[in-house]
């Protein structure tokens, strides 16, 4: 490692002062960010290397002392006693042995501190060596500096260590040493002496361009980012929950709802199992307050109603009345997730779980917490029982006009819209509502208005809205694809726009149907993927009924139409029936029919669908084979010479010469070497060969001259002039 | 162009001429080019740069017959062609031969003439031979005129018509010495002229097989096409009323063959083309008045359309 050649001199001790600096900066953030203490032991490691390197300490010696610091100090960090009792060295070697096994075992966490701490002696050797060499032998320092600045600044970005100070220090550690650093190289590269005057001419102004470039940055006034910071974003993207804003969001049941938009990724954790009569959704809480974003609860948090196990559940759903006919039904939930609340189904009625088990609800959501002996409790298996509702249609067509029953604060509450909501999102409710007479009516084309083509359910395409942008009015006239939280806050939103009190539902729906279990009950398992938003809107004197405004989902809600009005209700009256069996009976004749005979029209539609399915692919591998091209010919520079010359090497065709020649005029005009229009080939030769400082061109282009002008091509001109050729296109790399 | 590649006897007769005519090389190629090529030099300048020194001095070095006749307002056909004088004592006409029965010819300002005069040597350039009294003589090969004439700009001279322009293969200027030339050429001055001394280093035979020889220099389809392209682009040019003739090409191609042979080449390069193009081709274009007034000159036409026209670098394909 050139130990005999380190100078010692000023410069050079401040050369390896500067370098320890510099890597001193690496050490900082560890003593911070890590549970890594004592970093002064190994500060002192650093120091004595470079002390030792910069004494021309031989390195048989200087291993041995560093052997030896490294020994003590890890007995002196891990070990009792005294550091000659050497009983120590055992166990010391059994630890090694224990960690080399680990190592093998790609059993990472469990390598032991001083295990570490010996990789991280080593690791700092190592680095000693690189920035000796960096300094003595190279002469360079710029990838280090440059290595330092992104580490420092990518901590500061990405983690609570604050490098203000260190990139000040780091810019003037860096750029003396590599001002030094030239000037060694300048000296050496001209063979001059070093002397003082010399160097006083190089390192006073140095110092003053330090030192002035620093102020100058320090005092100089620092512009806002133009930018917005893109740290949050990546960090998300980095996290599962989209709990730090929007961006791509695992799905399941989360808590926080009031930034919503961005993609879903697919999980099939299982959330619980239940035991169910009939197929429903399993309600969570509810969120009355539309933010713009999201959703958020208006009412303080906290508030808590308890009640006991088989006691009156204060949950809010339909009012008993004879309009609604009912059926009892009871659930069981087996949960496979620790949630301390329970999932329920529209008119719960008591909750069965072991004794000792209190709830409360929160007011706010109506979520219902489970508590085991006033601490959050999460059960693990609980039996519901409810009644199913059958609303009456004639009831709910009625129910509208008693609005004015209302009390005021409930109706400003459930019917809450930010004042930033753009105008035309009421006005598309007030259009889609315009010809209906009642709030049912008005609410069931609301929610079947989502059911047009022009709507998409996508759980990977749904748009994040800017900062100045509605959550609802984006999904609603741009982007028009989303999955449930578009579909049921644009529902809830246009509902209220018209003044029906709506709420935001949360929940499950209701899971994947697994096997029949005898005496009608059936198993469903819910995972997070069936996490689900839905919709309900208030009726006087009816209660809040469930609406279903996501395509593809049904919530089986059952409507009595016996009593209603044939001539409005007759086409809603089996449309649950339709949405629960997607495949349609007469499905297997109309492929039958279409199947048998082959046409271009069907190629062509197989063909157009296959690009409409995949056309982003297709474009995007179309963009990036573009992209490629694109790059490998910019870079042909590099690569076409070397080509050419692979092409023309074994051929000794003189008839290859001419083509070799143009080829030669090309490459030259790509190089930046422009022939003139006018230019004869002999006063371009000249240009070139004036510019490469040859005569190879010359005396090329005599032969090629020959055989334009002359026509005669002279035998073997090929293989006398290939040389030429070569190294004149060979200039041409770039 | 390398000298070193140059033609030996060519090297030779250039050698002596620069011996009397100091750095005025190129002039010198350049008529050499018009003697080589059968053609004849419009040289156009003012009095007293040489002009008869460089004819005398080319006369010389090839051994040729050096003729002179000075243009004046009142000269005549017979004086340039000659006259049939009655002889009493043989009782018939006899010829007696006019200065233009030499080889070569200073025609010394040439526009100071009346255009009968100045007809009477163009036919006899054109046609090398001349016809008095019904009978033609044949002029004596080589036959080469160097005319001179005054900027026409000058008072009290006749323009040479477009025609007859159109017979001289090259026009071109001598322009003043460079200062150290002209020192030199005061201390020649001091002693006897040189021109006195100047040997033949060529004799008229040679001169007769060269220009023979010229004919074979390899003119390529590439170089005829570059040519007529040349040539093309002069009579399309915006600001020529008339371009250059096919005459012109014919003139810029044998000249080429000249210049190329002289450097030693058996075919010709677009380099010689391009050297020559102006020298064949100034004197051919008739410019738009417009242009005129625009201080556009011929010279510049041509270099434009020489910069334009693209260079042949590939051969024909047929």
């Amino acid at each position: 490692m050139g130990y005999q050649r380190v100078q010692k001199d000023f410069a050079t001790f401040l050369l390896y002062v500067l370098g320890f600096f510099l890597l001193w900066e690496w050490l900082r953030p560890v003593e911070e960010l890590t549970d890594t203490s004592n970093i002064i032991v190994f500060l002192v490691f650093l120091v004595l290397s470079l002390l030792l390197a910069f004494f021309g300490v031989s390195p048989v010696m200087s291993s041995i002392i560093k052997v030896l610091y490294i020994l003590y100090e890890l007995h002196y960090l891990y070990f009792e006693g005294s550091f000659f009792q050497f009983s120590w060295i055992a166990v010391f070697a059994s630890d090694m042995w224990h960690n080399f096994g680990l190592l093998a075992e790609r059993d990472w966490p469990a390598i032991t501190n001083l295990f570490r701490s010996l990789l991280f002696f080593i690791l700092l050797w190592l680095m000693t060596y690189l920035i000796q060499y960096w300094l003595i032998n190279r002469r360079q320092i710029f990838i280090f500096f440059f290595m330092t600045l992104i580490y420092i600044t990518v901590l500061d970005t990405f983690t609570p260590y604050t490098a203000d100070a260190a990139i000040v220090r780091a810019v003037i550690a860096g750029f003396t040493v590599m001002g030094i650093l030239t000037f060694n190289r300048l000296l050496e590269q001209e063979g001059l002496k070093k002397e003082a005057s010399l160097s006083r001419k190089w390192m006073i102004p140095l110092t003053a361009l330090i030192a002035l470039s620093t102020g100058l940055g320090f005092a100089a006034p620092k512009a806002e980012p133009i930018w917005p910071d893109p740290v949050p974003f990546i960090k998300s993207y980095g996290q599962n929950s989209g709990s730090d804003g929007p961006g791509i969001q695992k799905i399941g049941y989360g808590e926080d709802d009031s930034r919503l938009g961005g993609p879903f990724i697919g999980d099939n954790a299982v959330v619980f199992r239940a035991e169910v009569e009939s197929r429903h959704y399993w309600k969570v809480e509810t969120k009355d307050t539309y933010t713009g974003k999201g959703w958020v609860t208006s009412q303080p948090e906290g508030e808590y109603l308890p009640f006991g196990m088989g006691e009156e559940i204060p949950v809010t759903s339909f009012i008993d009345n004879d309009a609604i006919e009912t059926t009892e039904e009871v659930s069981s939930v087996y949960t496979f997730m620790n949630y301390p609340h329970v999932v329920y189904p529209l008119g719960l009625k008591n909750i069965e779980a072991s004794p000792f088990i209190t709830f409360e609800l929160e007011t706010a959501t109506e979520k219902i917490r489970t508590l085991d002996s006033g601490r959050p409790f999460a059960l693990e298996d609980y039996k519901l029982g409810f009644e199913v509702p059958e609303y009456s249609v004639t009831a709910m067509k009625a129910s509208g006009a008693k609005a004015e029953s209302l009390p005021e604060e409930f109706l400003s509450r459930y019917t809450q819209l930010p004042e930033e909501l753009p105008e035309r999102v009421r006005e598309l409710a007030q259009e889609i509502t315009q010809d209906q007479p009642d709030w049912f009516e008005k609410a069931r084309e609301l929610e079947r208005y989502f059911r047009r083509a022009e709507y998409t359910y996508s759980q990977t395409d749904a748009a994040v809205p800017d900062e100045n942008e509605d959550y609802v009015d984006q999904f609603l006239f741009d982007t028009k694809v989303g999955y449930c939280d578009n579909f049921s806050s644009s529902m809830v939103v246009m509902a209220r726009s018209i003044g029906l009190p709506a709420r935001w539902v949360k929940g499950y729906t209701e899971g994947e149907f697994k096997q029949s279990l005898g005496s009608g009950l059936r198993l469903f398992e819910v995972t997070n993927n069936n996490a689900h938003s839905w919709v309900e809107i208030y009726f006087p004197e009816m209660g809040w009924v469930p609406f279903e405004p996501t395509q593809g989902f049904n919530n089986n809600v059952q409507f009595n139409f016996d009593t209603a009005g044939q001539n409005t209700s007759q086409p809603e009256a089996d449309k649950p029936k339709e949405t629960e069996t997607p495949i349609k009976p007469d499905k297997p004749e109309v492929t039958s029919s279409e199947e048998s005979p082959f046409t271009l029209e069907k190629l062509w539609s197989n063909i157009e669908s296959f690009f409409k399915e995949h056309w982003k692919v297709i474009g995007a591998a179309v963009l990036a084979a573009a992209l490629l091209v694109i790059v490998i010919f910019q870079k042909r520079g590099k690569w076409l010479p070397h080509y050419f010359i692979w092409r023309f090497k074994r051929t000794r065709n003189d008839e290859h010469f001419s083509k070799a020649y143009l080829i030669l005029l090309k490459e030259l005009d790509r190089y930046g070497l422009k022939r003139k229009n006018g230019q004869t080939l002999r006063e371009y030769a000249k240009y070139i060969d004036s510019f490469f400082s040859t005569r190879e061109m010359s005396r090329l282009t005599a032969y090629y001259e020959e055989l334009v002008y002359r026509g005669v091509l002279r035998e073997g001109s090929w293989n006398d002039t290939k040389e030429l050729w070569e190294n004149l296109i060979k200039r041409t790399i770039a | 162009m390398d000298r070193n590649q140059m033609h030996p006897a060519i090297e030779r007769v250039l050698g002596n001429i620069e011996k009397v005519m100091i750095g005025k090389r190129d002039v010198a190629e350049l008529s050499l080019v018009a003697l080589l090529a059968e053609g004849h030099v419009l040289l156009e300048d003012v009095p007293g740069v040489g002009k008869t020194m460089m004819v005398r001095a080319l006369a010389k070095s090839v051994g040729a017959a050096f003729k002179r006749i000075q243009f004046t307002p009142d000269l005549l056909p017979s004086d340039v062609t000659g006259v049939s004088i009655y002889n009493p004592k043989e009782m018939e006409f006899q010829f007696r031969p006019g200065p233009i029965m030499g080889n070569i010819i200073l025609a010394d300002e040439i526009n100071r003439t009346s255009p009968k005069t100045q007809s009477a040597l163009l036919e006899g350039m054109e046609e090398s031979s001349v016809t008095i009294d019904g009978v033609t003589h044949r002029l004596e090969r080589p036959f080469f005129v160097m005319a001179t004439q005054n900027p026409i700009e000058y008072e009290g001279t006749y323009p040479l018509p477009e025609a007859q322009l159109d017979r001289f293969l090259l026009k071109m200027k001598m322009g003043y010495p460079e200062i150290a030339d002209e020192m030199e050429v005061l201390n020649r001055a001091q002693r006897i002229p040189p021109i006195e001394d100047l040997e033949t280093v060529m004799d008229l035979a040679e001169l007769r097989s060269l220009q023979t020889e010229i004919k074979e220099v390899h003119v390529d389809q590439t170089i005829k096409r570059y040519i007529v392209e040349i040539a093309g682009g002069t009579r399309n040019h915006s600001s020529v009323y008339l371009g250059a003739s096919p005459r012109g090409s014919i003139a810029l191609m044998k000249a080429a063959q000249a210049y190329a042979f002289m450097y030693g080449r058996d075919y010709v390069l677009p380099d010689d083309i391009q050297y020559l193009a102006p020298a064949v081709f100034v004197h051919r274009i008739i410019l738009r008045s417009e242009a005129k007034f625009e201080g556009i000159t011929a010279e510049e036409v041509v270099e434009r359309v020489i910069a334009r026209v693209s260079v042949p670098v590939q051969r024909l394909v047929k």
